[in-house]
């Protein structure tokens, strides 16, 4: 239920931004453009795995909620090929994907910086040509 | 030197950052801020040598940042990397050394160096990086770099900043949108497989494949990165920025879009599509070739009607990057080692192109090539390197460009892909028209324009200007004349792009330094 309310938001999402992207004035463009950035960061937060209110941090218990003693490794050691977490057989670790997180930090910061850029040549557009309708930008055609 | 040779990966990508950084501290000296700029690009140069040679002799490099193994992020360089780092190193140190004379000085000192810098970061570490979604990273770093680079202002404004604006607004909006979708892809491969790092995606992928079950959506998702390495690649239907673009900014930032930014696309096709997605190849190799095709006719016919010499010049760009893609298509060692040489041989000749192009632009003080005319007496030196160059893109011996058509086209014939190869061969007869159409009008016949011509009105061309040019001709005709050297360097390379498991091998090694 979860998943599909949030793959529908994502759809419509989608759908508002490409709308807005056929729009003719530059800041609706614009404004699309930062819609379908969102719909994407939704979208890799969603690839990532939702296990209720789970911490994307893996506990020393061996899991959330259990607190008997593993032989779960958590720390590498490089010198033996050892990468953490290692499990051993008969348990698991129970934690949400703590990447798609990192991954959707970056994507919002590398898209902020765009969104800035492209408003601000958006403004020195409007105060070369006069308008913000793309259909005047028509210089470089031919 | 031995700290040096250990840790080269990550110093090309972290110096040219660093130095971005410098420079904005720097802008109140502009003489010692110019030097230590062309000296560290040299250096970098030399670096990138170092790291081809040093793949050559002992192999696949991987580079583990923060040694987290290939959970972390990884560089690798093998031959293909470190290839495009000494190509991109190359023709940026002239590049750079060319802008010197060509950007205006306030323009210079304030805000071209950090970018220029960062384009170079951007691209080294898009080449290098082992890890998808660092590649994502490095993308953005370059577009935005490059749309600063331009907008930036070179002596005599030939170039209206309204154009650039335009010219930028749908560079970065086309762009922005390849990005998404390429974020979309690298989610949903992350998804499916667990991992970013590309030899490890590779090796489940190719797991699932051997056991039959790999799921129907990496075709879409191997779909989805056609589209956005052609966008950056000005690929047939996503073509049409780049005229608008390349010829919108200054003659060096032009010569680095066409000659190193474009290869970035084939680069990420080649990496993408021989290292994860091996086991789609035969469903889409006919979509690239077939693209590639359309990427030439319309390049080709498109170049012919034009009378602005830097867009003919872009054009040309689209059509000969369809080449580059039709030996990827055709898949076999021969082909990729025919569209290696061909690559390389189109960055050298169109960077030199647009370098001499910005020469005459400023000699004639217009882009327009029906108000030039007759500057073989004027301008002698600029005519015969634009000679060598229009050789060199239409596939005349004894230049380099000829070596990479006779390989391309031999490739395609002994593959028995004639009909291909037939249209291949009609649009780049199409090629030599439009070149020596370019060249004789602007340099042959009778002076027009006369009370604004040949007199350098706008500025000199000052040896910072002709020497890169000059650097760059003798390269293409090297190219030409001593084919052997690259030819067995691309064939090599070819090699480890066929049989990936050296890749795998060296990037799942834990390096413990």
């Amino acid at each position: 239920m979860n998943n599909t309310l949030l793959s529908l938001t994502i759809a419509i999402l989608f759908g508002i931004g490409t709308f807005l992207i056929l729009r003719r004035d530059i800041v609706k463009v614009i404004i699309g453009l930062s819609i379908i950035s969102h719909a994407v960061n939704m979208l890799i937060v969603s690839s990532g795995v939702f296990a209720g209110t789970k911490p994307p941090i893996i506990t020393d218990d061996g899991g959330h909620g259990a607190s008997e003693t593993t032989g779960t490794i958590f720390t590498d050691v490089l010198s033996e090929n050892i990468l953490a977490p290692i499990t051993t057989a008969g348990h698991s670790v129970n934690y949400v994907d703590p990447l798609v997180q990192a991954l959707v930090l970056t994507a919002i910061v590398i898209s902020l910086a765009t969104t800035a850029f492209i408003l601000i040549l958006a403004y020195r557009i409007y105060e070369e040509y006069g308008t913000t309708d793309i259909k005047e930008l028509r210089r470089l055609w031919g | 030197m031995n700290i040096v040779m250990q840790h080269l990966p990550i110093i090309l990508i972290a110096t040219p950052i660093l130095m971005a950084a410098l420079m904005i501290l720097l802008r109140s000296k502009p003489r010692f801020q110019k030097d230590l700029n062309v000296t560290v690009s040299f250096l970098l140069t030399i670096l990138s040598a170092l790291l081809l040679l040093q793949v050559w002799n002992s192999g696949i490099q991987a580079y583990g940042v923060g040694e987290w193994g290939k959970y972390g992020i990884i560089l690798v360089a093998d031959l293909l990397s470190a290839g495009m780092v000494f190509l991109t190193t190359c023709i940026s140190f002239l590049s750079l050394i060319y802008s010197l004379d060509y950007i205006e000085k306030r323009s210079l000192n304030s805000t071209y160096y950090p970018l220029f810098n960062l384009l170079l970061a951007g691209l080294n570490g898009s080449f290098l990086t082992g890890d998808i979604f660092n590649l994502f990273v490095f993308f953005e770093l370059l577009l935005l770099s490059s749309c600063g680079l331009v907008i930036a202002n070179e002596h005599g404004g030939v170039t209206r900043i309204s154009d650039k604006m335009e010219a930028t607004f749908k560079y970065l909006v086309l762009n922005m949108l390849g990005a998404f979708i390429m974020l979309i892809a690298v989610a949903s491969l992350y998804a499916t497989t667990g991992t970013l790092n590309m030899a490890d995606i590779s090796v489940k992928l190719s797991a699932m494949s051997a056991a039959g079950t790999m799921p129907w959506h990496v075709f879409a998702i191997a779909l989805m990165f056609i589209v956005v390495f052609g966008n950056k690649a000005a690929i047939f239907p996503l073509h049409y920025w780049l005229p608008d673009v390349h010829p919108s900014a200054p003659s060096p930032i032009s010569a680095m879009l066409s000659g190193v930014l474009i290869n970035v696309g084939a680069y990420g096709m080649i990496r993408v599509f021989f290292l994860i997605f091996r086991d789609t190849l035969y469903i889409f190799q006919p979509v690239i070739i077939y693209l590639a095709l359309a990427t030439i006719i319309i390049g080709a016919i498109s170049a012919v009607a034009q009378t602005d010499v830097k867009r003919l010049l872009a054009y040309s760009s689209v059509g000969q990057i369809g080449y580059v893609f039709l030996g990827i298509g055709l898949g076999g060692m021969y082909a990729i080692t025919a569209a290696l040489v061909y690559l390389v041989n189109h960055a050298v000749a169109k960077s030199m192109l647009f370098l001499s192009s910005g020469g005459i632009i400023h000699h004639a003080g217009t882009r327009d090539m029906r108000k030039m005319g007759g500057m073989v007496d004027s301008a002698p030196l600029l005519a015969s390197m634009f000679l060598v160059g229009t050789m060199s893109i239409a596939g005349l011996p004894p230049t380099g460009g000829f070596i990479a058509k006779f390989l391309l086209f031999d490739a395609g014939i002994s593959e028995k892909y004639y009909f291909e190869i037939g249209i291949a061969l009609f649009f780049a007869v199409f090629t030599l028209f439009y070149m020596f159409r370019a060249w004789l009008l602007m340099f042959w016949g009778e002076k027009r324009d006369v009370e604004k011509y040949g007199e350098y009105s706008s500025h000199k061309a000052s040896s910072l200007i002709v020497i890169p040019i000059i650097m760059l001709a003798s390269a293409v005709l090297i190219f030409g004349l001593f084919a052997e050297p690259l030819i067995s360097l691309a064939t090599a390379t070819a090699g480890q792009i066929l049989d990936p498991q050296p890749y795998i091998q060296a990037a799942l090694t834990e390096v413990v330094r």
